[in-house]
């Protein structure tokens, strides 16, 4: 019973993990509608960007949000105005998918010269401590990362439904032509989404990399795994999000534990397909929007 | 007609420009990866092999001819392909050295065997470079078999008697990255675990780039497993002990399996007294007692003379002392014919302790060095030592603290 909570918990955390890494693609897949396989590098620059700063610097890692989110921002920003939005407009859209594959292999050999392919660890300044919960131990660092995950969640909901600007983007994403006879400016929508979603992986970034080696092929892991939590909450729903990361989380875990590790990956991509077949809006999708946006 | 007669001509020019060198010198190709994300250690194979050649040199060369290298860069196996037959048709070198990375090796030597050239592996692993039954490679290092069955070795003559168990009593569990190198060396570790009547109760594969071990480790844990043997990169390193201890699995002993443990910035990202008495097989280091390697220490002087550093990695010892072992026994035949070099090869007959590397040297079935061997090493105060065998050993080996 002991080990049996520990597994669960153990998947929560984990769920938290993807979730503070998959709520800004939400916004950039589920919005923008860009289909962002650099995301996961985005992740690496953050990692790398709180090592350098922590150690360079010497402050604790947590700090160096304060730099790292808005120089992803600034990352995000300009890749959609750069590199996506003269392909907007491409004969077919699948023309963006293969530039970020390209910025993606780009981005991590760009990483692997200039850091070389050794691990670059961030001080875990004390959060890898255990904390211990009644029967359960968890670590202080995975503490902060589900609690921020949650946190994160209710704040980019909040300014969704709430502000001027996130009922722009609602409006945007829902249907792009008639956003636009609204007078909303839709490319400078795209490129604050993709900013806002971008600054989300940096804020990632920071709680991430004192817990974890960081390396060039980090991304690689989490994207996979973003793009699913994403596809399973319901595309663009953020509250979505966190509950398939708790679900992709769990399952991980429990499978892990009770299957075997080497099954681990086909139980939670079997379980996905599972819930695509029976709902393919995803769990919170409402339907799909491909056909209201061209 | 005239394109022809170019040819001719310059067919002929080259003839005669060869002829003329070869009184002088005879040339060896030198095959690694020198770019792209292989880079670091095959350069520093290399470092290996151009010393053993400057040193053959200043003694003479082989057969009064001085060795010259002719590099190639295995950035990938295509141009490790490409390479090689640039090597072998246009430079005619006697013989290829290389390679370090398997799969370089195992595409380009099929080049040169096609061509009939000698091809001499010095430092890639994988079994399938000598399992192929290849006629003109040989390879002087040891392999992923050799890793497992020395692990396994570690455990029966060394762990179990040092914390007073029956090696058949000791639970063991493996787990392994997921592509070719964590699978062949569990492969081996399981099958010489079980020859050895070790009880061995999971075997569990994992992606290297995996998040999470938490789960692995749970179950390790709950399967009071005592002895754990990991082959694995460096991420997968770090997390794995990290998540051990903080999970509050502590086996009598951790063995990995070379890759992330023989690495300087693992221990330092696990942190050096959580690391302390982790035990790992590898190629032979430059911790070990200089008894059983003799000239370890002139190599060590002559590559600081040469590099300015510390060898990086064990890589160009082993290197070094392949390439050694294969140019004096070159030096006793007559000529650079492919035929004269196996004979030459067959030849040779060096006994255990009397390289550098500490291994022998003797060619048996499919060219592979049968004496090549690896050794087991421990981290200890923040450095990687050998502890096994005990002839080899720097420090003795540190048990159940």
């Amino acid at each position: 019973m002991e080990t049996f909570l520990q597994v669960v918990t153990n998947g929560l955390m984990l769920g938290g993990l993807f979730a503070i890494v998959s709520v800004g693609l939400t916004l950039i897949f589920g919005i923008v509608k860009v289909i962002n396989f650099a995301h996961g590098e985005y992740l690496m620059i953050g990692m790398y960007l709180t090592f350098l700063l922590a150690t360079g610097l010497d402050v604790h890692p947590y700090l160096t949000v304060a730099a790292v989110a808005p120089l992803l921002f600034v990352l995000g920003a300009l890749t959609q105005r750069f590199l996506i939005q003269p392909l907007m407009h491409a004969r077919d859209e699948h023309v963006q998918i293969f530039a970020t594959v390209g910025l993606s292999t780009a981005l991590m050999n760009l990483a692997l010269l200039v850091f070389g392919a050794d691990i670059a660890s961030t001080p875990a300044s004390g959060l890898r401590t255990s904390l211990h919960i009644g029967p359960v131990r968890i670590l202080a660092g995975q503490a902060v990362i589900f609690c921020v995950s949650i946190a994160l969640v209710v704040g980019l909901h909040y300014y969704l439904q709430r502000t001027q600007t996130g009922r722009a983007i609602r409006a945007v994403a829902q249907n792009r032509d008639a956003a636009q006879l609204m007078g909303i400016n839709v490319n400078w929508i795209y490129v604050l989404t993709f900013g806002i979603g971008a600054a989300c992986v940096g804020l990632a970034a920071s709680l991430v990399a004192p817990l974890y080696p960081t390396q060039p092929t980090s991304g690689t892991y989490f994207v996979l795994i973003a793009f699913v939590v994403v596809v399973l909450g319901g595309l663009g729903s953020i509250g979505g999000a966190f509950v398939g990361a708790m679900i992709i989380g769990l399952i991980d875990s429990l499978s892990g534990f009770y299957i075997g590790s080497d099954l681990r990956e086909v139980a939670v991509f079997g379980v996905f397909l599972l819930i695509l077949i029976l709902k393919p809006s995803g769990l919170f999708g409402r339907r799909s929007l491909a056909h209201v946006s061209p | 007609m005239s394109f022809k007669k170019f040819l001719t001509a310059t067919a002929a020019a080259t003839a005669l420009l060869a002829a003329g060198n070869a009184a002088a010198e005879v040339k060896f190709g030198a095959l690694y990866p020198f770019s792209g994300d292989l880079a670091l250690l095959g350069e520093e194979s290399y470092r290996g092999l151009e010393i053993a050649v400057q040193e053959i040199n200043a003694n003479g060369g082989v057969q009064g001819e001085e060795v010259v290298l002719e590099r190639g860069d295995a950035v990938d196996n295509n141009q490790a392909i490409g390479e090689a037959r640039r090597l072998i048709s246009r430079e005619s070198v006697a013989g290829i050295f290389g390679t370090y990375a398997s799969s370089r090796s195992i595409a380009a030597s099929q080049v040169a065997e096609l061509s009939g050239i000698p091809y001499f592996e010095l430092g890639g692993v994988a079994d399938e470079i000598t399992g192929r039954g290849l006629e003109w490679l040989w390879r002087t290092n040891p392999t992923a078999e050799d890793m497992g069955k020395l692990i396994v070795e570690m455990v029966v003559e060394a762990i179990a008697p040092g914390i007073d168990r029956d090696p058949g009593d000791l639970r063991i569990g493996i787990i392994h990255e997921d592509s070719s190198y964590g699978t062949s060396v569990a492969g081996h570790q399981e099958r010489y675990g079980e020859e050895a009547g070790l009880n061995i109760v999971t075997v569990q594969a994992y992606p290297a780039n995996t998040v999470d071990m938490s789960s692995l480790v749970l179950d390790l844990r709950d399967r009071e497993v005592d002895v754990v043997f990991q082959t694995s990169y460096q991420n997968d390193s770090v997390l794995f002990l990290q998540q051990a201890n903080e999970a509050d699995f502590r086996p009598a002993a951790i063995i990995g399996g070379g890759g992330g443990y023989s690495l300087q910035p693992t221990a330092d990202a696990v942190g050096h007294d959580l690391i302390d008495g982790v035990l790992n097989a590898d190629f032979t280091q430059y911790l070990v007692n200089t008894e059983s390697t003799p000239g370890l220490e002139a190599f060590v002087d002559a590559y600081e003379e040469a590099y300015g550093e510390f060898p990086r990695s064990g890589h160009s010892l082993n290197n070094y002392v392949g390439a050694k072992a294969i140019l004096q026994a070159l030096d006793e035949a007559d000529g650079f014919e492919p035929e004269t070099i196996k004979e030459a090869l067959a030849g040779i007959d060096t006994p255990f302790g009397e390289t550098a590397a500490g291994y022998g040297v003797k060619f048996g079935e499919n060219n592979q060095n049968e004496r090549a061997s690896m050794m087991g090493l421990q981290w200890q105060d923040g450095k990687l030592v050998t502890v096994y065998p005990e002839e080899a050993a720097y420090a003795p080996m540190r048990l159940g603290e």
